[in-house]
């Protein structure tokens, strides 16, 4: 019963909900929809399906003709923006300031010295300062209209464009179909719209995990890959970098998956604690937030 | 980092919802359409098609446009008193006659028109806490044009539970009677025969009709509103509004009858009324939800320097069922005293008063309305409904002596009307 639509989605029909799975960001995607209503599933998929892949085109860093790529090459001139970029811009300017800098979109550039690939491979200390220059989201000057910063910064809405994408996409179905439950899981990062009907849960299998999470509403992202990672002389270096000294944050989790409200704030808690080094748990706690932390 | 900080969560979650508000305002286009039925049992048929458009866009602006095209036809009454004897009347035009059987309230069946509306609204946050609206409408039907303009600000208090509003508005008619603006009070001039030939009627008729004077009116609206939110389940409305209109307020298609001592009408006189009218209103809404139902009651109170006071008491109760259906009774009562100068008929030696009409409308009445609505939503956010209501309205004896065989006539006729609505919004 499986169909292969033109957005490239493949549609389900389960016991009691229609699924619908795609490829997008890198990752397996797919929406779950309260329905068993086939033809408003499909046009539900094919709306969803679209703002997921117009939010990568836009953002994503590994596309040449996009607005990323247009602010990554602009050698030190200012670039004019949008309204939904200067949102994320700002939000990012929110996560730098509440993690006292250390959630950063512009650390990205330091993967050109760390390849996370499971080798043993450190850099030198010499490679790592002539990027740090290039680090520093303070650097970086924008307003409702323009982004302007140094030649050779990056930008990766890497951070936080996924979970944003969960979120959007979720106030798409709030709008379209306000009375049905849609499940949003982009890679693993996850929101409801609503409780399904009857109070069933959804049943969802997040990587890192060995079981199956319920979830009844609200959303989960994770942070952290356990398959990233340098093993040197017996230390383990978590792919998760400090922007200020440019070397792995000592003692992270290798992932942390936390429930909140919207998708935005679990991927925000969890990059952040993950940040946080040996105290992610610490501060999980503190902020009262339901985790889940692997530590391998 | 700020470890010990659970303001970082606050934080971070008012930041998420300014991230995604630019987004979730964003809207399609949201339509809502609906035809409605009227009937007046042998008067006048109405068929009413609505068709309004609304778009949520950025930064919670709203824009809004709304057609509304009505037809009707049938008859309705002119305003002259029953008679024991068939009456003939003039038409409005002065080119035919129309007739009042035995015992019949005189209905002038050559009403038939058809009214098109258009209107816009524009909506946008002004500054923190301000809002302000502003818009346009335009009507246009065989002899009426109306154009007005509207500004609403809004101010809101306390957290947005409060909020206060001064809304202006002005409108422009212009009226062109068919047959064109009777002289008011001037005796109707019915053909029976003592007429020459053709041009000595044309003459008297138009002897009837108004020259110069003012042939529209305008009206000016100024409505201070509060919106009061109690808790998640009870808002309240209060609104205070004033209202001037000045120029031709006469409904030129109606007459008043005057009546000897007998009862008979010796000859029927187009109704006349003043330049202007100052109405205020007020009124107060409360609404109300509880676990699987909603109860919605108002009042409204309206005084005018006509002498027409009025109090409408309306109330709906909504429930609410698992399959996201409902099922609203719906209830409106209505009590109205009469204008000054209403008078059922003139009697025939008294001085004739500067201002006097015989319509219903502004004479004495009670009159309720009971319905019910059966709404259902559908899982892709699309809405219908089906309205069905019985409206009765009973003139009321306002205390005029009738004399001679008037008295056996029904002075004060009733009129029942039922209204049924589809409306879909998708």
């Amino acid at each position: 019963m499986a169909t292969l639509a033109q957005q490239h989605y493949e549609l389900s029909g389960h016991d009691s909900y229609i699924s619908a799975r795609f490829q997008a960001m890198a990752s397996p995607c797919e929406f779950l929809f309260d329905t068993l209503d086939k033809s408003l599933a499909d046009s539900l998929a094919q709306k969803g399906v679209a703002q997921a892949r117009r939010i990568e085109q836009k953002f994503s860093r590994y596309a040449k003709d996009n607005l990323c790529f247009a602010i990554n090459n602009a050698e030190g001139a200012s670039v004019k923006i949008d309204d939904e970029c200067y949102r994320l811009l700002a939000f990012a300017q929110t996560c730098f300031e509440l993690s006292d800098g250390m959630f950063d979109l512009t650390s990205g550039v330091l993967r050109r010295a760390w390849k996370f690939d499971c080798s043993s491979h450190i850099p030198q200390q010499r490679q790592i300062d002539a990027l740090l220059p290039l680090v520093g989201w303070e650097k970086v000057t924008f307003d409702q209209h323009s982004i302007q910063m140094k030649p050779g910064m990056e930008i990766d809405f890497g951070g936080i464009g996924k979970e944003y994408a969960v979120s959007a996409i979720a106030d798409i179905y709030r709008i379209h179909a306000p009375d049905m439950s849609v499940l949003i899981n982009l890679g693993g990062d996850i929101q409801i719209t609503k409780p399904r009907q009857h109070k069933l849960p959804w049943r969802v299998g997040i990587e890192n995990h060995e079981h199956v999470i319920s979830i009844v509403q609200g959303a989960l992202a994770t942070s952290g890959d356990a398959k990233r990672f340098i093993l040197r002389d017996g230390k383990r270096y978590s792919h998760i970098l400090n922007p200020k000294t440019g070397w792995p944050v000592a003692n992270a989790p290798s992932s942390v998956t936390t429930h909140a409200p919207l998708c935005v704030q679990a991927g925000c808690l969890a990059t952040l604690s993950l940040l946080n080094g040996k105290d992610a748990e610490r501060f999980l706690q503190n902020q009262d937030v339901k985790y889940w932390c692997t530590r391998v | 980092m700020q470890l010990n900080k659970t303001d970082l969560k606050k934080a971070l979650f008012a930041a998420s919802c300014t991230l995604l508000a630019g987004n979730s305002v964003a809207q399609d286009w949201d339509f809502d359409t609906a035809i409605m039925y009227y009937g007046e049992a042998d008067r006048v048929q109405a068929l009413e098609g609505i068709f309004q458009a609304k778009k949520t866009l950025k930064d919670d602006k709203e824009f809004s446009a709304k057609l509304v095209v009505d037809s009707l036809t049938g008859a309705s009454a002119n305003g002259a008193v029953q008679q024991a004897t068939a009456q003939t009347f003039t038409t409005p035009s002065g080119n035919g006659q129309y007739t009042a059987n035995t015992s019949e309230t005189p209905l002038d069946d050559t009403f038939l028109d058809t009214r098109v509306q258009i209107s816009a609204q524009w909506s946008q946050p002004l500054a923190e806490n301000y809002v302000v609206s502003t818009g346009a409408n335009v009507s246009n039907e065989y002899d009426y044009q109306s154009i007005a303009f509207n500004g609403v600000l809004g101010r809101y208090f306390n957290n947005k539970n409060t909020t206060a509003s001064l809304g202006l508005s002005y409108a422009l008619d212009s009226v062109d009677p068919v047959g064109g603006r009777p002289v008011g009070l001037s005796t109707m001039v019915v053909d029976n025969g003592q007429f020459s030939d053709e041009a000595a009627y044309r003459s008297a008729f138009d002897a009837t009709r108004q020259t110069g004077g003012e042939d529209g009116k305008n009206t000016v609206d100024v409505i201070l509103g509060l919106t009061q939110v109690i808790n998640r389940q009870w808002i309240t409305q209060f609104n205070v509004s004033l209202s001037e209109v000045d120029g031709y307020l006469t409904d030129p298609y109606k007459v008043v009858s005057e009546v000897d001592a007998s009862g008979m009408a010796t000859q029927q006189r187009y109704e006349n009324r003043p330049g202007s009218r100052s109405k205020q209103a007020f009124f107060a809404q409360s609404k109300y939800r509880f676990e699987s139902s909603v109860w919605d009651i108002s009042y409204r109170l309206t005084n005018d320097d006509w002498g027409i006071n009025s109090h409408t008491i309306e109330s709906r109760y909504r429930f609410l069922f698992d399959n996201n259906s409902y099922l609203e009774p719906h209830i409106r009562l209505y009590q109205q005293g009469e204008a000054d100068f209403y008078t059922p008929f003139l009697r025939e030696g008294d001085a004739v008063p500067e201002f006097a009409s015989a319509d219903y409308r502004i004479g004495k009445l009670n009159a309720y309305t009971f319905g019910i609505k059966y709404g259902k939503k559908l899982k892709s956010g699309r809405e219908y409904g089906v309205r069905l209501e019985y409206y009765n309205q009973a003139s009321q004896d306002v205390g005029v002596e009738a004399p001679g065989g008037l008295n056996s006539l029904d002075l004060y006729p009733s009129l029942d009307a039922v209204i049924l609505q589809f409306d879909y919004k998708f």
